[in-house]
Parts: structure tokens; sequence; C-alpha cells
């Protein structure tokens, strides 16, 4: 908001929008005169923000019409990641684009089509819905890194996943690996003012990070240590007479075998691995434990350990079940689906999709637990008891890095083409360096974007998407909550800019999938969606305008009414649905990714302890580099290195170093900080250089201090449940960047 | 007469300078001119036994203005209710008040020719709204009011709790006010 823009003059109408800039959605007030946004703030009425804005939401303004954005359709002219694009209308575009797919089909097999997505910034039931239609599995995102393992494992044993945390009436909280004080705004202002009242935080990251610095409690673990962690408190409560017998005995099966498993975890056994005292170990289970009813928000850093996540996370989520922190007041609560309106899974026409096409789903004959075979269990268990089922798309993919090994070894099948919405996969999926290969080598790639990325320069078309304020948006937590926050667009799309959801509905209608797209716009769909909650209202503006939101009235033991959506209908602390699915029923203790103790020779060559992939102000995942006026908190890419590290290899404040693993190497400035331990390197995300031109063969110096080129995503470092690859516990060298060696990423 | 001042609680504060940015879009700045700055003190001590505060700084609202003082056009003004502001017309650009306010909360507009600082938004409080970084403020770090007012919160903060001044030896009586917690 200007202070020369006189917010009095007439003609000015207030829409109740949303922030777009990262899936927290906080509300925002548009002040919009003859169709173009003048001014916005926080809205101070919204549930969750209450009128704040981070950087990012202060700059709507700056994004909206910014000079690099895309705004009209783009056909490539030159070659590949040449630069040179014709302008052409949607309508060439679209019916070029469903002529080339129809020909892939045609000729491979609808399967040789995937999409690639990024955050849940998309409507992307409308995606899964024309993939479905179209007849292929093979859409991905990078959900694997956030969120779905630990969902679908946490509701493989309970039931639904206990996101819902009902912290007002909580004694004490556990951030597990998760700092809302960099990336989630409007948690850490509740979390602040919950503490005053005498709730106690437990932060549990190898970074003393803005949460950690506010906590009553920080664990500063080994990074990729967590199972381990998990399964000592485990131990701890179980054999230090801490666990709630009542509530096992009423709601669990299994306990047996549990206490069996975790006897040789002791604190002892774990404080080696997890650098942490015996009675750090003991102090943290002990707290959550006996200060009941007390919460464990999930972060998204055990998704992102490879290997180790699916122990870690079943661990983790067993410790709720043993300690009776589920389910009640004040715990961790399963609001289960949205009952009273339409869901997103009930949009997605996933009944379309053919068995055998289900079967030809990449990664799914590996990573069992979040494509068909997993999903397809879960979500018969989960219809039983609730109705209805997850979200397909999040919960149920394709394995994202063998999708780009397919692309480039033809292994099982040839995919050909890719369509992209809402990503850059060069900076924001693992193995950087495979994947910019895949890029360069598909056949056929469509980008659906803001900006011109690396990725979008390396496309056949580039199309321009509507952005925050152009556009309604339904929050839903990934169509996986019972609660809705609705906001509005406060403007038409400027220039020839589309909502993701016109992309596919109109993709669709040129591929002869009209009648299954009754809703012309996003806001006729959400209206749909909403119709079943009874407000009786005709249009989705007038819910924003009266309601705002829909909260169903929270319900405390539905268990007790309901049981748990799972084959026992109790809570499976040996785990029956993992078990057919050839899974350890029980949490299998597995060490970090790339560790001193299993890798001692890779150690020699790699001595530090390499974590990858934290959020950092201002930015979100790979973008906003664009805007000045948020790049110059941050000019350059940096990473944590403690001082006692830093004069061994006599690298001082600000100098440019490698940071290189068995996959490459990139560069990052160092930050000499207390914050993390000696030996351990924590690098930036997502960077790229957008004030560089995005051309080949440099595009836009998309490898250069891109953290991803140092993860892994080998088979055998992926997690076997849920096939998610390893940003964390990984094992690195560095060096410093020398004159003659200061060119390029690899 | 109101007479408006700002706590800032630092035991909130968390570094995230949506404060910086709100101000800056506020006010149009150019990239290299900020009114508002974030210092992060830390982190201190030896890992893991670590402390970091973050201090948001801006203009103090003195009660005695050695800026206002020195000016020697007149464009630096105080109002009546405190709120410290330069008349841009009048401003020369000279830089005296660069030099002489202690908090180093003034800065030059290079394409303007002019000095520039916060006025806490005195174009919104006019209007009965607040200043635009207390309103963007996810933490309800900064909390603005009338301490002419026994009612207002900055008030009872002011009184009620262990707020302090920067500088408060010098006797320039910020009217901006600091509360720190144990972590600083």
């Amino acid at each position: 908001m200007n202070r020369n823009v006189d917010l009095e003059q007439e003609g000015i109408e207030i829409k109740k929008s949303c922030c777009y800039f990262c899936h927290e959605n906080c509300g925002v007030l548009a002040y919009v005169k003859d169709g173009k946004v003048i001014a916005i703030e926080g809205d101070p009425e919204f549930p969750t923000n209450a009128g704040g804005l981070c950087c990012r939401g202060n700059i709507a303004l700056k994004h909206i019409d910014h000079p690099a954005r895309i705004n009209y359709p783009q056909k490539r002219v030159g070659k590949k990641g040449e630069g040179k694009w014709e302008t052409i209308s949607w309508d060439q575009a679209l019916s070029e684009i469903a002529a080339k797919l129809t020909q892939i089909k045609d000729e491979s097999g609808a399967e040789a089509v995937a999409t690639a997505g990024g955050t849940a910034r998309t409507d992307d039931w409308a995606r899964r819905r024309f993939m479905n239609l179209f007849g292929s599995p093979n859409g991905f995102h990078n959900a694997h890194l956030c969120w779905m393992p630990t969902f679908m494992i946490e509701t493989a044993i309970c039931g639904w996943s206990p996101f819902d945390l009902d912290m007002g009436n909580s004694r004490v909280i556990i951030l597990w690996g998760q700092n809302p004080g960099a990336s989630g705004m409007p948690a850490m202002h509740h979390l602040t003012e919950l503490q005053r009242k005498g709730l106690k935080i437990v932060v549990i990251d190898p970074r003393y990070t803005e949460t950690a610095a506010k906590a009553d409690l920080w664990l500063p673990l080994r990074p990729g240590s967590d199972c381990a962690l998990a399964l000592a408190m485990l131990h701890v409560i179980i054999y230090e007479g801490l666990a709630d017998d009542a509530f096992i005995a009423e709601n669990c099966v299994g306990y047996e075998e549990l206490a069996t498993h975790v006897a040789d975890f002791s604190p002892e056994w774990a404080a080696p691995l997890t650098w942490l005292t015996e009675e750090q170990i003991r102090e943290v289970a002990t707290i959550y434990a006996t200060n009941k009813p007390g919460n464990i928000q999930w972060g998204t850093t055990l998704d992102q350990q490879g290997r180790t996540a699916g122990g870690a996370i079943h661990a983790r989520a067993l410790l709720r079940a043993v300690t009776g922190n589920l389910d009640r007041i004040g715990s961790d609560l399963l609001s289960g689906p949205s009952l009273d309106s339409i869901t997103e899974e009930e949009m997605e026409c996933n009944e379309y999709l053919t068995d055998e096409q289900k079967a030809k789903q990449i990664g799914s004959d590996r990573f069992k637990l979040m494509t068909w075979p997993g999903y397809s269990k879960i979500a018969e268990n989960t219809r039983k008891v609730w109705g209805k089922a997850p979200t397909a798309e999040w919960m149920c993919e394709a394995h994202p890095p063998s999708v780009f090994n397919a692309i480039l070894t033809g292994k099982p099948y040839s995919v050909r083409a890719l369509l992209v919405s809402a990503t850059n996969p060069v900076n924001s999926y693992g193995n950087s360096k495979v994947v910019l290969e895949a890029l360069r080598k598909v056949e056929f790639m469509v980008t659906c974007d803001y900006w011109m990325t690396p990725t979008a320069a390396l496309s056949d078309y580039v199309l321009p998407i509507a952005g925050a304020l152009e556009r309604p948006t339904m929050t839903t937590v990934y169509g996986c909550a019972d609660f809705i926050l609705a906001s509005q667009r406060a403007i038409q799309p400027m220039y020839e800019r589309r909502n993701d959801y016109n992309f596919w509905k109109d993709l669709g209608i040129q591929l002869g999938q009209k009648e299954m797209w009754p809703w012309e716009t996003v806001e006729d769909a959400y209206h749909y969606k909403l119709e079943p909650c009874g407000y009786g209202l005709d249009t989705y503006d007038e819910f924003v305008e009266f309601y705002r939101f829909h909260f169903p009235e929270r319900e405390y033991n539905k268990s007790q009414r309901q049981g748990f959506a799972t084959p026992s209908g109790k809570i499976e602390l040996y785990s029956s649905v993992l078990k057919d699915l050839g899974y350890s029923p029980l949490p299998e203790y597995v060490g970090p990714v790339e560790n001193e103790i299993d890798h001692p020779e890779l150690a020699k060559e790699y001595p530090l302890v390499l974590s990858t992939g934290n959020g950092f102000m201002p930015f979100h995942h790979s973008e906003q580099f664009q805007i000045k006026d948020l790049r110059y908190l941050r000019h350059e890419p940096y990473f944590q290195i403690n001082p006692v590290t830093a004069a061994e290899y006599s690298i001082k404040e600000d100098d440019w170093v490698w940071i290189e693993t068995q996959r490459g190497r990139m560069k990052q400035k160092a930050d000499l900080t207390q914050a993390v331990a000696p030996r351990v390197i924590i690098t930036q995300r997502g960077w790229w250089f957008p004030e560089r031109e995005v051309v080949e063969p440099d595009l836009g110096g998309c490898l250069e201090s891109n953290t991803n080129v140092l993860t892994s995503t080998r088979d055998e470092d992926c997690d076997p449940m849920s096939g998610t690859w390893a940003n964390r516990g990984l094992l690195c060298k560095i060096y410093k960047v020398t004159a003659t060696d200061e060119k390029g990423g690899n | 007469m109101a007479r408006y001042a700002m706590v800032i609680d630092t035991r909130s504060c968390i570094g995230c300078h949506s404060c910086t940015v709100a101000c800056r879009v506020h006010n149009n700045l150019p990239v290299d001119m900020i009114y508002n700055p974030v210092t992060t003190v830390g982190p201190t001590g030896v890992y893991p036994n670590l402390h970091m505060a973050h201090i948001p700084l801006l203009c103090m609202h003195c009660e005695q203005t050695p800026c206002v003082n020195s000016c020697p056009t007149g464009a630096s003004q105080r109002r009546e209710d405190g709120i410290v502001w330069i008349e841009e017309s009048k401003c020369v650009g000279c830089k005296t008040c660069v030099m002489v306010c202690p908090y180093g909360a003034r800065v030059s507009n290079h394409e303007k020719g002019t000095v520039q600082k916060c006025d806490f938004c005195f174009d919104r409080v006019d209007k009965g709204s607040i200043p635009r970084c207390v309103q963007s403020c996810h933490q309800k770090a900064r909390i603005f009011g009338d301490l002419d007012d026994e009612t207002s919160e900055v008030f009872k903060l002011v009184n009620g709790e262990h707020a302090v001044r920067l500088l408060d030896d010098l006797g320039t009586e910020p009217y901006v006010f600091y509360i720190y917690g144990l972590e600083g």
C-alpha cells in the first residue's frame, strides 16, 4: 500500500483476496479501482494472519506487473533453450499442444505423458482430473519432500494424519524439524501467544533457528538422526513407565510387539548417533509424555531424509499413540476429510483411470506407499470409516526421480512429454544435474509459469499464468482438512494470463473431455464444491464476502464413535497395512543416508555433514529472486558453517566456497555462525539468477549455487516405502573457490 | 492531543523483516534506502549454548530533537502529537540532521536530494489507522498508540513492563520503547 495512493477516492472496491507466495494463503484486502489493484494490506479479520503479512506478502504489487512476468503464450522458434520465442494465441497453443499429446498417446500410450508440479498453489485436482481422463498415471510433485510421506504413514497406522493440533488446550508442543519463524508466520504468531500463556515449546533442529531461539527447550541433534531419536523416545516412554496404559489398552493393537521391538533402542544407544546426551533424550521424552495433553507438529524435515525417512516418520507417529496424545482434547486431532463439502479427491475422477493404466505408474513397483498399491489400500480403509479418501494428487503419485530417469533411459518405458505447472524442477527436485539432462532431452515440454525460469526456458511452449490477486483460492490443506478458507480474486487476470484450472480444462476440452468440465470458471467449480455445506448461496464470491471460512465444530474422541480407519479399527502400533505392502510393520532403525558409521570410507573423502532444503526469509523455494524489494535482504546465496570448522579450512566470512558431494558441486558464500555445530554444513535452497540471461548453456546459473546438485535420488538412497529422496543427512566436502576455478556449477 | 509512541517487544520479534519491506513499499523507497532496519544480535555464545535477539530500529520520535533543533531551513519539525517529520519542499539535503541523529534514523534520498525518515505513517495515523509496519507485523512485536491514553496498550506496556529507551542517557527522550526478554 503506497502512501501516495488515495484510498478514500470514489469507485474503490475492497476484495477479500489472499496472498499466494507460499501455501499459508494469508488473508489480504485488495483495493481495486477500474480493474486494477491499487493497494493491498493484510486482512485483520482473517483467522490465520490477523492482518499480518510477511516480506513476500508485502510485495504483491511489485509481483503483479513485474516487467519480467510472462504475459502471453510463447512458442519456441529457435533451438531448445536458445531463448527465441514467438507470441501466439491461447487457441493456437492449446490446439498444437493437444495435437502433439494425441500423437504421443497414439504412438506410445497415455503414460508417455507426465506432469510435474510444485507446491499446493494450484488447483491440482484439475490437473489430476485431466490426467485421469487422458489416461496417464504419471503425475507428480515435490509431494515426497513435503508432508505426504508423513501423511500416508500416519494414515496407514491410525486412519488419518492427526495434523489438526489443538494447541489452545495443550501444555507442550514439539516442533520437529520445523521453523515457523521463517516459514509459517501465522503459526509462529499463535505459538508466541500461547507460549505467553504457558505452552512449552520444544524445538528439535540441528540449526539454531528463529524458532529455536524462542524455544523453552532446543534439541540440537545431528542432521538426519531423527529416526534414532524417535526410537529412543519410544524406548524411554515404554520402559520408564511413561506410557498411557489405559489409552493403549482401549485404542491400540500391537503394543507387545512394539515394546519388544524398541527394547534395544535405549538413550545410551541413541546418544552417539544423535549427538545428544542420554539426559537430553530422556528429558524430551519425559516432557512430552508427562505434560499432557501435548502436540507434535510435523515439519518437512523427516520427509526429506531419503532412506531413513520412513522409519523416522513411523517412530515419531507412534509417540502420540503410546502417550495418548491423539484424538483427545489438547492433543493432535483426526480432522478427517471434509464431510460437508465435495473434496478434491471427489473432483479428481480417479475412477476413470483404468487398473491397467494405474499399474503403469512409474515407481509403483518399488515405492508402494504413495503410489496406487498403497494408496488404494489406505483409501479403502478411510472410505469405510470416513466415507471419503485422501486426495490422490499429492498422496498417490509417480516417483519423480524415476520419471526423470525414464526420460533419459526409456525404462521402464519412454516418457516423451512433460507438462510442467508451477514448478522449476531444475532447482527444486533432487539431483539437479540429472533433472536438467532429462529436461534437455524430453521430446516435448510445456511449462505454465509466471516467469521464464530455467525450466521454462527449455520448453516448447510457455504459458502465462495468473498469480496472486488474479485468482480465487480455496485453502484446504491439500484437500485433506475438514475446514475451508476462501478467498476471491481481486481482479481478472492481466494481459493474457489464465488460471492453471483453465489450462487443464481447456486442454481437456481440446482432447475430447468437454462434458467432463462443466465449470466455466474456477469459481463455478468452487461453488459446486461448497454447495453441500448448505449456505444456500448463488456464487462462490458470495461465500467469500459473507462467510470467508467454514469450520465444522471440533469433535474430540472421534474414535470412540467410529473407531480408527485401519483394518483392525484400532491404532496399529504393529501396522498391518505396511506389512501387507511388504514393509516392516514396526519402525526400523536406518542411519542417515550417508554417515561416518555406516560409510567410513566415504566419510574420509567427504568428512562434513550436509543438510539442505531449509526455508529462509524472504524467498519461497526457488521463487522471488526477481523482486528487488526482497532480494536486497539476501542478495547472494549463503551456507552456514561453524567458525571452528571454517578456520580449519581457512574460510573467512563471505568467501565463495565449493560444496561437493558424490553427485557434484555447487558454490555458496560462507556465513560463519554458531547456529550450526562444527562439522555441519547447511546450505540455502532454490538459488538461480534471473538477472542473468536464462538461455543455454548457463540458464540463469541454474546449477551454480543450486543445493539440489548435492542431493541424492538413487533408488537405494530413497525411502523404500514412499520413495522420498535425500536432501538431508548427507556427507560433503568443501574447498574455497579460486580465481581459476570460479566458473560453472559442476 | 495525543502523544504517539511505539513499543517494540523484542521477545516476539523473529527478525523476519516484514516491517522493513512493508515500509519500503508504503513509502516507495529506492532499494538503497531503508527507514526501519532490523538488526540481529547473535547468535552469541558457543554452539549449542546460544542467544539471539532482533532489534528493529526506526526514528525514535524524540521529545528533545537534535534533528529539528539543527535543521537550518525548518524542514524538520515535530508535531504536537510528537510525530517528527520532514517537510520535503523545505529540505535542501544538507544532512545536518543525518549527522546529529544519535540513532542513525535519517537517510538521504540520492534521487531526490532530500533527507527522509520514518514519520509513523502519519498519513494513516491521521485517518485513525496504525503505521504500516505495525499492521504488517505477524508477531505483533510492534505496538503503536497514544501514550497519554491510560487505557492504551502502549501506556500499559510502557508503565507496566521494563520498557527502556535507547541511549537514554543522551536525554533525547525517545517515544519508541523497547521490551527485552531474557534471551536478549
